[in-house]
């Protein structure tokens, strides 16, 4: 008798167990570059802000072909591999502060030598930079790149400072060179933060800041 | 000449409104059963292509609280419980028995993902057997590592895109801090596999210090046996529990039917009440034209003329509110799906809502059908009305 009741109570705690574990998809956050949690993200990422509307943006539903020929070109390296790509939705959080627009918080997906890199930047109106914001990384070092004092070292930097940044060899120019790799063992992590940095605020100023 | 079905259309169109109305109550209610209908068939099919695509009938796991399992698995740990791979040998001599395969499940914490972290799971496979047990799994880049010890990885498709991986990279296992290198990723299956990071099994008992030990055997049956003699053998076998994935399916069934029999029931009131609204408002049309009825008689419509005249308006109603609510329900299925992914504990992959040209066709015969019975008695009082009565202007005897 027991063991009739046991079995099928077994069979829903194994169904639990089975869609749980055996779903690691479960587990892996939004594909595209999406906050993790936009409530709780944008407050803590623009504190003074009550509310944001959310935009998606991509690069052929923008431009197509010639915005990425432009893109890449602004870039000064080629959109690579699988998932680098045309159609690549990236998610803009246009943030409020009542009903005034008071800035914007945009992510995207960079490859890095162990895994995927999320950076988000916190940019003002004026697309300068107020936030450097890790959401994911693998890496041993991870935590160095992830310290909010390296993120600082971004605060203020705009698109034209970006302009002297080779993100194929790496070497900077005027103030992005002054920004120091907080983990020498990770140097392919830190180039690929540069790289999605630059990437990002071209970006912007492809999808916000030229339209406005 | 005029056509019954023009006069019933057109006195129809003489109270808008009403019949507006009466017609958005229709297609609300429609909606909703055909919506519902829908999940019915959309869940089941999604679930049992869910359970298909795990590959194997049977799985056998450790003998443990799988709440508990999953609760530590969700926290951090590993919280599995392993067995012995050796119990392999008696099962794979059972006659029912067509191919088994081994798999070790183990989690590590990541503190980078995200603000508070999260974790990464990882399978260690046979990948000779694994592969066997689910042919339909397509390379989009490289193939299945063939070293049994080797630090090799095979990706599902949304794994690798999240870590913006392709054959030849490098994939880093936090906490353990050890790399594999990335020798295939999966087609997207539109399963769990698509979020699996693959590794080969003797690799994964290394790392987690359990030689020899497994968490799971996935066992697949020859063609057209019963399990049922199998699992009873099974049971004997000692610490461990017998999942049929038949069951499984059954018991996921049982759980969403008892909501099902109650959301269906709402659906159901909702039609009965949306035709007591068809009843009222061919009811209130029939008083309102009274004399124009008792006229008609007296130019020589029969009783039954009437009767299919009123029935017809009821008619033309249900038939264009159920059109109209099965349109909304194409329209709607993917934020009716999204609903549901919302609201319930669990939701296998593919599509919750599977409208098809079938369902359509007894939905809305379904509507019609309580619809026509609906009109019975307007019509019925309509085809009752005495001539001279009605001229006099006598109302409601």
């Amino acid at each position: 008798m027991q063991d009739k009741l046991f079995r099928p109570l077994w069979r829903i705690g194994c169904v639990v167990l089975l869609l749980t574990i055996l779903g690691p998809a479960a587990v892996w956050g939004a594909v595209g570059c999406d906050l993790n949690d936009p409530d709780r993200d944008v407050a803590r990422l623009f504190p003074e802000s009550t509310g944001y509307k959310t935009i998606y943006q991509s690069i052929q539903k923008k431009g197509g072909e010639r915005l990425l020929a432009t893109v890449e070109k602004r870039l000064g390296d080629k959109f690579r591999g699988l998932y680098e790509t045309i159609d690549v939705p990236y998610t803009i959080y246009e943030i409020f502060s009542g009903k005034k627009k008071i800035g914007y918080i945009h992510g995207i997906n960079q490859k890095g030598q162990f895994g995927g890199i999320q950076v988000f930047l916190v940019l003002n109106l004026d697309g300068s930079i107020r936030g450097f914001y890790i959401q994911k990384m693998t890496s041993q070092y991870a935590a160095k790149l992830r310290d909010a004092r390296f993120g600082k070292s971004f605060t203020g930097l705009t698109l034209k400072d970006f302009d002297g940044y080779d993100v194929v060899s790496g070497k900077a120019t005027g103030r992005v060179a002054s920004i120091k790799n907080p983990a020498q063992e990770a140097e392919a992590d830190f180039r690929a933060a540069l790289r999605a940095t630059k990437k990002n605020l071209i970006l912007m100023d492809e999808f916000v800041f030229s339209s406005r | 000449m005029i056509t019954k079905f023009q006069i019933a259309y057109k006195n129809l169109l003489r109270k808008k409104i009403r019949s507006l109305l009466t017609l958005i109550s229709i297609a609300l209610s429609s909606w909703v059963l055909i919506s519902l209908l829908g999940f019915n068939q959309g869940y089941e099919a999604s679930l049992n292509k869910d359970i298909d695509n795990m590959g194997f009938q049977l799985m056998i796991m450790a003998k443990g609280c799988p709440y508990e399992a999953a609760t530590l698995m969700l926290k951090g740990g590993t919280g599995l419980r392993y067995m012995d791979e050796s119990i392999m040998k008696d099962i794979v001599r059972e006659p029912e028995v067509d191919r088994i395969t081994p798999i070790m499940m183990s989690a590590v914490f990541d503190p980078n993902k995200g603000e508070s972290g999260g974790i990464s799971a990882y399978f260690g496979v046979e990948p000779k057997s694994f592969a066997q047990m689910k042919p339909f799994l397509k390379f989009k880049q490289g193939d299945w590592f063939t070293d049994e010890n080797g630090y090799e990885t095979v990706m599902g498709f949304e794994a690798a895109e999240l870590e913006q991986r392709e054959v030849g990279d490098v994939i880093l296992m936090p906490e353990k801090n050890v790399q594999f290198k990335v020798v295939g990723i999966l087609e997207r299956t539109g399963t769990q596999d698509d979020g699996t990071i693959f590794v080969p099994l003797q690799t994964l008992q290394k790392i987690f210090h359990r030689t020899n030990e497994i968490t799971t055997i996935g066992i697949k049956l020859k063609k057209g046996v019963s399990s049922v003699r199998l699992e009873e053998q099974l049971y004997k076998l000692p610490d461990v529990q017998i999942v049929s994935l038949e069951q499984v399916k059954d018991t996921i069934m049982k759980l969403i039917s008892t909501a099902k029999i109650m959301v269906l029931s709402i659906a159901v009131i909702a039609i009965l009440i949306a035709m007591v609204g068809v009843i009222n408002t061919i009811l209130t049309s029939v008083w309102e034209r009274f004399q124009e009825i008792g006229i008609l008689k007296t130019v020589g419509a029969m009783p039954w003329d009437i009767f299919e005249l009123i029935w017809i308006e009821t008619l033309i109603l249900c038939t264009t509110g159920g059109i109209l609510g099965i349109l909304l329900a194409f329209i709607l299925a993917g934020l009716t799906d999204m609903a549901m992914r919302f609201l319930l504990p669990y939701a296998p992959g593919g599509g919750l809502v599977l409208i098809d040209l079938k369902l359509v066709v007894i939905t809305l015969a379904g509507i019609i059908a309580i619809g026509l019975l609906s009109g019975i008695y307007p019509a019925w009082k309509a085809g009752r009305i005495r001539p001279l009565e009605a001229i006099r202007g006598e109302v409601g005897k």
